[in-house]
């Protein structure tokens, strides 16, 4: 047992040493991003999906399947956010190093308890996750748990870089850990307030910052609004005086000005993913300027 | 490449020959637009099935889909009169947007997980799987059998009704053959190829077939030239430069259309300077 484990062991290290750098793929930018403050330049890191993307539908391209084929390791959500699209890209791979349970798969979600699962799965409730809900990275403590997992599967891929990936990951926690009283401290005066927002993917956030983001455009998760749903979040948004919606940027914008021409309330643009609006090509950057926009709607 | 591209370059070699075929009935009957009505139509049973909780996957599911084709089968068997003021296009038309809006009304009280739906009912033929190319190749297999054998009837219904109606054809009757068949190619087709793969490789190479032949016969053997070309190109095409496969085999055949309607437009002015 002992020497076959030694023979995998010298296996794995040979290939790794052939090939140099861990080939990572990940399904979405946010884990790309995590991806490349551990990895640096030990790692080449592809995302499948574009920032500006509905992380739901993402078109399959020739060169997804090729960096699939070729991955050390496959970073997902796990919750089914890209369900519509990544298990047939993952058939279509057929890599057995990244396969569910290997070390070369890192799900983002696994260990993180995640809010709003279904109590009763009959997806009569719209486009329900049955896992719960997937949009979680935008929590920065979350974003840590997330930044360590793929540090230590990084370093037990790679163990002549393990210490690297570590110190890389104490980086990220480091800043993170400063960063959150500043964030905190910017949102503080609006405790407790509602925020309207399109889709629901903003409950983790909403919960890390103490606010309220309860209300939607859309009647059930993606379906699209209707007449009597947005007027009644137009009535609920000047009972509770709201005063801002949070769009992304595959969301229809005219159905959220509409709204807030009806309210006198802002349209915020918020994204998931760091890329996804200017200036936020890392993840401290996104979490940054999700802060100054929502803060500076609300005041 | 080869691994990645394999199995779409084989679907795009064993399945398009029955849709140039069928396309050149459709180009000659002028009902351009029936592929995308009868995937509708098809659609709409699967939403109905959503809304009543049915397993997607289901056989039953598949029923309630080939039920809702035979609906639209029937529909337009019965419109598609030997003498009208509405043309078929209209009539055709007009089922496509009602089975659409209709769609849009079922899944708004449905509400089932929409990214599902559209995956079932819109493939991508890069992740084509050999399953699905062999399940198809089989059907097409038998509908092309089916087809030769009553090709005389099929093909005067289609191409020279009045001589049909001579003869004493029940026409409605091969109408109704052609599109419940029709309907059902189209939809496994687009289950795992997308509507607007579908719609080009039934419209273009019959179109390029009309603009360089006169006879049926050569008409569909330039078609299948023609969809074998544009399919492996556009595959070509779409692994180079890494594009969606399916809208590069699309603007592959637009750009070949373009080519074949220069070619055809030169030896058409060659042939009146020399009488």
């Amino acid at each position: 047992m002992k020497k076959t484990l030694f023979i995998l062991f010298a296996i794995v290290t040979c290939a790794l040493s052939a090939h140099g750098k861990l080939n990572v793929v990940a399904t979405l930018p946010d884990f790309g991003s995590l991806a490349r403050e551990i990895g640096g330049d030990k790692v080449n890191v592809s995302v499948l999906a574009k920032p500006t993307e509905d992380p739901h539908f993402v078109d399959a391209r020739p060169s997804f399947v090729v960096s699939m084929r070729n991955a050390d390791v496959l970073i997902d959500g796990g919750a089914e956010l890209e369900l519509g699209w990544l298990p047939p890209l993952l058939q279509n791979a057929r890599n057995p190093k990244i396969e569910i349970g290997k070390p070369g798969r890192i799900q983002a979600s696994q260990g993180i308890r995640l809010m709003n699962v279904p109590v009763n799965v009959t997806r009569a409730a719209g486009d329900v996750h049955a896992l719960g809900n997937p949009h979680f990275t935008v929590d920065p403590i979350i974003a840590k748990a997330i930044a360590q997992h793929i540090a230590q599967s990084f370093s037990a891929l790679d163990p002549p870089n393990a210490a690297f990936y570590e110190a890389n990951y104490k980086k990220f926690e480091a800043t993170i850990n400063g960063k959150l009283q500043e964030w905190g401290a910017a949102l503080l005066p609006f405790r407790g307030q509602h925020v309207a927002a399109y889709h629901d993917s903003w409950p983790y956030f909403a919960h890390r910052f103490g606010l309220d983001i309860d209300l939607f455009l859309e009647p059930k998760p993606g379906i699209p609004p209707s007449p009597s749903h947005l007027a009644e979040v137009i009535a609920q948004m000047k009972a509770q005086h709201i005063k801002a919606i949070i769009v992304e940027p595959f969301h229809d914008r005219r159905i959220a000005e509409k709204v807030a021409s009806a309210t006198g309330a802002k349209v915020v643009e918020f994204s998931q993913f760091p890329g996804g609006l200017p200036g936020t090509d890392s993840y401290v950057k996104l979490i940054d300027t999700l802060i100054s926009r929502l803060a500076a709607a609300l005041k | 490449m080869w691994e990645v591209m394999f199995w779409p370059i084989v679907a795009c070699v064993l399945l398009p020959w029955l849709l140039v075929y069928l396309g050149l009935h459709v180009v000659q009957r002028g009902i351009i637009f029936i592929d995308i009505a009868m995937a509708q139509m098809a659609s709409l049973g699967i939403c109905l099935a959503v809304l009543l909780h049915i397993d997607l996957e289901s056989w039953t599911t598949f029923g309630i889909a080939l039920g809702f084709t035979l609906v639209g089968a029937a529909v337009f068997s019965v419109t598609g009169k030997r003498a009208s003021q509405i043309p078929q296009e209209a009539v055709i038309g007009i089922a496509y947007v009602v089975a659409a809006a209709a769609a849009v009304l079922l899944l708004s009280r449905a509400a089932e997980g929409d990214e599902e739906i559209k995956n079932m009912l819109v493939g991508n033929i890069l992740l084509v799987t050999p399953r699905e190319v062999w399940e198809r190749f089989a059907l097409f297999a038998a509908v092309g059998i089916f087809h030769f054998v009553f090709r005389r009837n099929f093909l005067l219904v289609s191409f020279d009704r009045d001589a049909a109606y001579r003869k004493g054809l029940q026409v409605r009757w091969w109408d109704f053959f052609f599109y419940a068949v029709f309907g059902l190619v189209v939809t496994s087709f687009v289950r795992i190829a997308g509507v607007l793969l579908v719609f080009s490789y039934l419209i273009v190479p019959a179109v390029c077939g009309i603009n360089l032949a006169q006879r049926t016969a050569n008409r569909l053997l330039i078609g299948w030239c023609i969809a074998l070309l544009g399919g492996i190109a556009g595959l070509f095409l779409s692994y180079w430069w890494d594009l969606p496969s399916g809208a590069a085999i699309v603007c592959t055949f637009g750009a070949l259309l373009i080519l074949i309607s220069l070619f055809a437009l030169w030896q058409h002015r060659r042939a009146r300077r020399l009488p």
